[in-house]
């Protein structure tokens, strides 16, 4: 490991756009593996609190037992304390039982319909024990006349009809069960670097180049209105589906653009489910993937690497 | 498009599809039972001493709506289909008539008898559901769309299946090998008519070609084929002279015409019609009279009841019973014969090629109304001549004391044959498909009647009522002429929507737009076919027709052509002027003003040279197949130009596509008709497959067979249901790419699929050989979440002792402490209860015995108790529960999934949604990745297309349109297309919205991050989960149940046992040298065996195992036990010695003792030396 040119860079994160469920940033100065590792950490391995166990008391709505415990899976519980929790699995105050305070939060559900409409039960009635572990409120994005918000539908119940449940929400990752997954999308994309050919660029008719400014799906190029130059407006908006050098092979200018995707800086689109806060998402994310890699160096200080990371052990551990 | 919460749909043009069916039942309870009994011969019984005559006969029948049997005499409570489903009893209704009684030509005395419980059509005009609005429907714990059409037998839904049958009162001209076996001088050519009554009964009468040139009449009667000779009949039939009968026969020829175009006769025709008459001269039969005579005389003892009459009177029933039945007037059926014979001769002469029987130009349809009369008039006639029998015994007997003038003693003795057997005799018919039957009713088959009616989804059930088979007596034929698509079916059954495999083109599916003629008109009313027929008459008489009464000899063609209306010739008109009729009648069809029926087939059959034999045929019969066509000559005002047609007419019509062009028809045959949309060719399901104009023809076939297994949302109704097995998918979808036909029929009350996103590449490698990657999260979001309702009924009055006692009932055991975790005191399990395999879910007590059973759960999942019902109709204690179950299956590796396409693909993996690849632009992880080797050999583009236009239309928030052939459509407003390619239509949504133009995306390794370096076809696809699961077929063992002979593995899954290790299994293994794995497959887990062998005689069987000695000596001296002596002994060498132990496959020893048995020795040479001892 020692000798050779330091490879360590020290990456920088720049951010653009953050609201509660969404935030756009830039990662610059590293490579596809570390952005894809908090891509797919983010994803899979950031801890929130999800719906795992319920138990069914009353149930004579139209749905059966699973199909209402599945979507009370699904719902999207605030889990700013997940972090902190613990995995019911090693909760040492219940044995693993998954009920202690420790590593669950209890809801419950208690509803009848007793007139001749149809009764929504909602996120909003599930009553939880811990008020920082809650059903996510999605505030009206434009205050939409339905003024009243009334949650997440669960079911529909009709008269005489009734629900009356009791369930158990514990911390999980999203590898195991999709519901634990706190991001609805992680993406990055590679930033792209254009290069227009100015003289060849010029060799076109005002009407090529709109031509091909319209091949482009996105709007990535126009054209400038008093100089009439074919410039870019927005770099990123490119898909990287080469339509445009297609397009310009195909008027029998090749080279006429040249787009490379830069190795080393991304640009991270997240959206978050609610469970977290986007900007908390990223930030639990970097945790988690520094927690892993500590596993890995702490067990490389350890004689016994075989034993824990099998085959990988004896690679992780001699250099 | 959508139809939102709250709004019914309309539900018309579904129930329009199920409309043959309730039709023809609506008319059998509204008139066609009156007809029936109307031509039940009433039966005689004479007293042989007294001589006094009983007639005895059936009338006025009457049917009533399905009730429950209550104690109370006053209040009826009507019996609810669902209520028979739950119960599992059947949907009847009493059926009641009055039997009359004659004695001596006195008063006739009206008793009412009850015949028993007739099963009713849902939706009938008997049926609580007619009628109701959906909300009622859901009401009655129905479908809001309930469509009936079927019957609800044992709770079972069952349907008639409609078949081909001949179609009625037309002569045909058939060739077949099997005529000239017949008997000697027969030729292989006759002229076959199916004569139809109106009561449906049918009776079918050949005309043999013999090679001297004579003709033979066949009918059958009794079970036999009786043949006379023609000229018997014709000259029994009416008052004729040998003139009259040649001047007819030979009408159709004429020098003039010799070989020109239309000329049917020739010279020959004359010298047959000498023949036919000297035939009977040489019988010495000269007179009507004679000839009656002379048939009665051989035919009176065939004849029930007719012992007593003289022989013209005889004769005058076998021709009025037996001979062209569908005609009442003995000059109808004389002329009908005469134009067969001409039919037949110009059969010979090859004026005219042989009829098709496969071509639905020559086929009706067998609807369940009709069938259940026949039947039920072959039952009720049986029940008369089985009461006549009794009652004829009784006089015999004179020890009785049998009162014949009495009616009481009369009726007792007919109760002996209990009048209920008619109706459940029909139930049975229904219930197993199969025909009871002596006579056969002139049906082809006697099984496969009725089908049931399968829920599995909404497309089975509702192909159900559209399939038409061929008849079971052709499956088993070897020739594939039957089976072949014939350009004549066009438009009334399907091409697409046939099974392949074994019934391939026998199991046939009626087009979207095909219906079937009823007896019904089109405001509801019922047809008067004598009024249709006199101003039918009257029209044609209008135009030029010469009638056929008064008698005038006629001419044949070339000049005139016959005109038949159902069978009956009713004139003729001149050959020039009947191009001009037929376009008159065409146009009375069409206005609705007209008194000639919208349904009524002109068959005009024209003038050719060596074609099918020349005529105007009209029928207004029912159960002919029709469609709407637009006829061109009828000026359109909105839809007032649409004509029924037929498939007889048809194959002499000029039908346009409506595209505009013209077909590559030339002027001289201008079209008169247009097809309303080229997708009226195609049945309901082949109909949803989106652009399957663009798909290779084989995939739309496959995926009408798929879209028939896919897991569904099969029931709204699905709490009141207690089927067998139900599937059902918990998260369904409306498709975003849908057809015309799916918003037609409302086919979002059943979705059965979901819009996944469908990537296409090649990933892992686990999306090899049509296998797919499912994403894991989409999965675990609920994407094709589904479960099986399992419904286990538990009758205990069906395991009532001899006593007939109720003796058991539902209780839990009190001693049992462990079944009450799932069992209620009631002995029913829990609702919502999970039951593991083995687990208790019911349990019984029963008294006589005082002990208790628990039924327990087989299988090897988990499942849920979803719903108990009991059946409470029993007050003192429950006799009858339904429990039904939910096997929750979700899916998981090796699972069934298929697009629209006939691209079915199993699942292989549940891949991690973070190693998918994903969109860098969305950040979409597909759901599902299917290989693009899929496609170059498939050609499926439809799928491509269809994944372009969901990605469109899912961005724009628009359902897309894909019905097929848009192309072939003329556009209304004129306007000229714009782009040719669909593709150019669907590229423009994606651009629009910043997509690439065909629908590739750049995607990127889920697993390292990095742009896979090509494009990605990606985008929402309909997907199917079709019912095919590993839970209900994996198989696995490793030792169990042995056979008890052979000691061999067992098969079948059901009970733990192994897959055949085979000869080619054996084969590859030899051929790879894999000697231990051999060893270990045939032998070490199969039947490993060690024998003892005498290697003094030889011998396997001799040897027995000796009772080892005890040897309590050694035990109380606290010693080890011996080495266990030679306990083996030979009984033929009488002793132990050489006995060796050899390991064997247990058969040989088993083999062993079968050659013994036979006498045969095996006997066995031990030897030490591998190889040696040869």
């Amino acid at each position: 490991m020692e000798g050779g040119a330091s490879y360590a860079r020290m990456p920088r994160v720049k951010i653009r756009e953050l609201k509660d469920d969404y935030v756009k940033f830039e990662l610059r100065d590293t490579d596809a593996s570390i952005a894809n590792s908090l891509r797919r950490v983010m994803i899979a391995e950031v801890p929130t609190v999800a719906i795992d166990l319920v138990e069914i008391e009353v149930n004579s709505s139209v749905l059966n037992d699973e199909f209402i415990a599945h979507r009370l899976g699904l719902i999207p519980l605030t889990s700013d304390r997940a972090m902190a929790m613990r995995f019911s699995r090693d909760c040492d105050a219940c044995d693993g039982d998954g009920q202690c305070e420790f590593c669950s939060v209890e809801f419950h559900l208690r509803v009848k319909c007793m007139t001749d409409e149809t009764l929504d039960v909602t996120s909003k009635d599930l009553y939880s024990s811990d008020h920082t572990v809650v059903p996510v409120d999605f505030p009206d994005p434009a205050g939409m006349e339905g003024s009243e918000n009334r949650g997440i539908i669960i079911v529909k119940l009709r008269r005489g009809q009734e629900l009356r449940l009791r369930a158990i929400a514990r911390k999980g990752i999203g590898k195991d069960h999709a519901k634990w997954s706190p991001a609805a999308t992680v993406t990055f994309m590679y930033e792209p670097e254009i290069h227009l050919n100015e003289d060849l660029m010029e060799s076109l008719t005002l009407e090529e180049k709109k031509e091909w400014v319209e091949s482009s799906p996105t709007r990535v190029f126009d054209i400038d209105s008093v100089t009439q130059q074919v410039v870019v407006v927005d770099r990123e908006a490119y898909t990287y589906d080469d339509e445009v050098i297609k397009k310009a092979e195909a008027m029998g200018k090749p080279g006429l653009v040249e787009i490379n995707a830069k190795q080393d800086s991304f640009i991270f689109t997240v959206e978050s489910t609610g469970a977290i806060k986007a900007s908390q998402l990223l930030l639990n994310a970097i945790d988690v993937l520094r927690q892993k890699l500590d596993a890995v160096r702490l067990s490389d200080d350890n004689v016994d690497t075989t034993e824990q990371f099998g085959e990988l052990g004896s690679h992780l551990g001699g250099s | 498009m959508v139809v939102n919460p709250g709004e019914v749909p309309d539900y018309e043009p579904l129930q329009e599809l199920f409309r043959p069916h309730i039709e023809s039942f609506d008319y059998m309870v509204e008139a066609g039972l009156d007809a029936m009994f109307q031509n039940i011969k009433s039966v005689e019984v004479r007293d042989p001493f007294t001589k006094k005559k009983l007639r005895i006969w059936v009338s006025s029948p009457e049917v009533f709506p399905p009730q429950k049997e209550r104690l109370s005499r006053k209040n009826y409570a009507a019996l609810l289909p669902f209520e028979c489903r739950q119960a599992k009893i059947s949907y009847t209704g009493k059926l009641g008539a009055d039997v009359c009684f004659q004695y001596d030509g006195g008063a006739i005395i009206r008793e009412k008898f009850n015949f028993g419980s007739l099963p009713i059509m849902l939706k009938s005009k008997l049926c609580h559901l007619r009628g109701a609005n959906p909300q009622k429907l859901v009401s009655y714990k129905e479908e809001a769309s309930e469509m009936g059409g079927y019957f609800i037998l044992n709770g079972l839904e069952r349907v008639a299946r409609l078949l081909i049958l001949p179609k009625r009162n037309y002569p045909m001209s058939l060739v077949r090998n099997s005529f000239s076996d017949r008997r000697e001088g027969y030729s292989d050519k006759a002229v076959a008519i199916r004569c139809v009554r109106a009561d449906q009964s049918s009776v079918s009468v050949r005309l043999y070609y013999l090679r001297s040139g004579s003709a033979r009449l066949g009918f059958w009667l009794k079970g036999r084929e009786f043949l006379l000779p023609v000229g018997i009949i014709l000259k029994a039939l009416v008052d004729t002279t040998d003139h009259e009968i040649y001047v007819n026969l030979t009408c159709c020829y004429n020098e003039k015409h010799e070989k020109g175009k239309g000329a049917v006769g020739t010279q020959l025709v004359g010298e047959r019609a000498k023949i036919i008459l000297d035939e009977v001269r040489d019988l010495s039969l000269f007179t009507r009279l004679q000839c009656l005579e002379y048939i009665g005389k051989h035919f009176q003892p065939l004849m029930d009841g007719l012992d007593h009459d003289s022989y013209p009177i005889v004769a005058e029933t076998v021709i009025k019973d037996h001979i062209l039945v569908h005609l009442d007037n003995n000059f109808d059926k004389f002329n009908l014969l005469i134009f067969m014979l001409q039919k037949l001769f110009s059969l010979i002469d090859q004026t005219s090629v042989p009829d098709n029987p496969d071509s639905l130009q020559n086929q009706e349809v067998l609807l369940p109304g009709h069938l259940i009369t026949i039947y039920l008039k072959e039952k009720l006639e049986d029940w008369l001549q089985k009461g006549k029998k009794l009652l004829e015994e009784e006089l015999q007997d004179k020890s009785d004391k049998f009162d014949f003038c009495s009616l009481a003693h009369v009726k007792k003795v007919l109760d002996k044959n209990p009048p209920r057997s008619v109706s459940t005799a029909v139930e049975n018919m229904l219930k197993s498909g199969r025909l009871v039957t002596q006579t056969g009713l002139d049906l082809q088959q006697r099984t496969g009647y009725s089908v049931q009616a399968e829920r599995l989804n909404f497309l089975r059930f509702l192909s159900h009522f559209r399939a038409v088979h061929r008849g079971a007596s052709f499956a088993g034929l070897r020739t594939t002429t039957v089976r072949k698509l014939l350009p004549d079916s066009w438009g009334f059954l399907c091409p697409v929507h046939t099974p392949d495999g074994e019934p391939c083109g026998l199991l046939n599916h009626m087009t979207s737009t095909c219906r079937v003629t009823s007896f019904f008109d089109s405001k509801g009313k019922i047809k008067d076919y004598f009024k249709i027929k006199m101003s039918i008459l009257k029209i044609l008489v209008e135009v030029g027709m010469k009638p056929s009464l008064p008698k005038l000899v006629l001419a044949g063609p070339p000049e005139v052509l016959t005109v038949f209306l159902d069978g009956c010739i009713v004139g003729s008109i001149p050959s020039g002027q009947v191009d001009k009729v037929v376009g008159y009648l065409r146009r009375l069809k069409v206005s609705s003003a007209a008194v000639i029926p919208n349904d009524l087939e002109v068959g005009y059959v024209p003038l050719s040279i060596g074609g099918p034999y020349p005529g105007l045929y009209l029928f207004t019969s029912p159960s002919r197949f029709v469609r709407p066509v637009r006829n061109l000559l009828v000026p359109s005002n909105g839809s007032e130009n649409s004509e029924l047609i037929g498939p007889f007419e048809q194959v002499f019509m000029e039908i346009r596509c409506p595209d505009g062009g013209d077909g590559g028809r030339k002027s001289a045959f201008p079209a008169t008709h247009e097809e309303i949309h080229p997708t009226g060719m195609l049945s309901v399901v082949a109909n949803l497959t989106p652009w399957s104009d663009h798909n290779q023809s084989p995939r739309n076939m496959y995926q009408c067979q798929m879209a028939k297994q896919t897991m569904g949302f099969s029931c709204q109704a699905i709490r009141n249901r207690a089927d067998q097995k139900l599937y059902h998918l918990q998260t369904p979808q409306s498709p975003i790419v849908r057809t015309g036909t799916y918003t037609k029929y409302s086919i979002d009350e059943y979705p059965s699929g979901t819009n996944a996103i469908v990537a296409v590449l090649a990933y892992t490698g686990y999306d090899m050989e049509d296998a797919m990657i499912l994403n894991k999260s989409s999965v675990e979001r609920g994407m094709f979440h589904g479960q099986i309702y399992q419904t286990e009924t538990i009758d205990l009055s069906e395991q009532r002792g001899r006593s007939g006692q109720a003796s058991k009932m539902f209780r839990r055991s009190n001693i049992d402490k462990g079944s009450s975790r799932f069992l209620d005191s009631d002995g029913l399990p829990y609702v919502g209860q999970m039951i593991k395999p083995e687990d208790p879910y019911c349990s019984v007590y029963d008294e006589a015995k005082s002990s208790t059973f628990t039924y327990k759960r087989k299988g090897s999942e988990p499942v849920y108790v979803d719903y108990v019902s009991v059946d409470v109709k029993n007050k003192r204690n429950l006799q009858k529960v339904n429990i039904r179950f939910r096997h929750p299956r979700n899916p998981i590796i090796g699972d069934k999934f298929s697009s629209r396409h006939g691209q079915k693909g199993v699942c292989s993996q549940l891949w991690p949604d973070i190693d998918m690849p994903f969109s860098g632009t969305t950040g979409m992880r597909p759901d599902l990745i299917i290989n693009p080797h899929a496609f170059p050999s498939r050609m499926t583009i439809a799928m491509l297309l269809e994944s372009v236009a969901a990605k469109g239309g899912s961005l724009h928030g628009n359902f897309v349109d894909a019905t097929p052939f848009r192309s072939s459509m003329k556009k209304d407003d004129g306007e000229s297309e714009k782009s040719d390619s669909l593709v150019d239509e669907l590229g423009v949504l994606l651009k629009e919205k910043g997509f690439n133009y065909h629908g590739v995306e750049v995607l990127y390794s889920g697993v390292y991050g990095t742009e896979l370096t090509c494009e990605i076809f990606i985008g929402p696809v309909y997907y199917q989960r079709l019912r095919h699961m590993v839970s209900d077929k994996y198989q696995v063992r490793s030792t169990g149940m042995v056979d008890q002979v052979t000691r061999q593995p067992i098969k079948g899954r059901k009970r733990g046992g192994g897959i055949r290790f085979g000869e080619m299994e054996r084969d590859s293994l030899l051929a790879h040298g894999a000697a231990y794995l051999l060893h270990d497959r045939l032998h070490t887990c199969s039947d490993y065996h060690i024998a003892d062998v005498c290697s003094l005689c030889g011998s396997l069987l001799t040897t027995t195992f000796l009772q080892p000695q005890k040897r309590p000596a050694r035990e109380i001296g606290g010693l080890p036990p011996g080495r266990a002596m030679k306990n083996v002994f030979c009984h033929a060498c009488q002793t132990s010695k050489g006995m060796e132990t050899i390991a064997m496959p247990y058969v040989f020893r088993y083999l062993a003792a079968e050659l013994a048995a036979m006498n045969i020795k095996m006997t066995l040479q031990l030897s030490d030396k591998a190889g040696a001892g040869a």
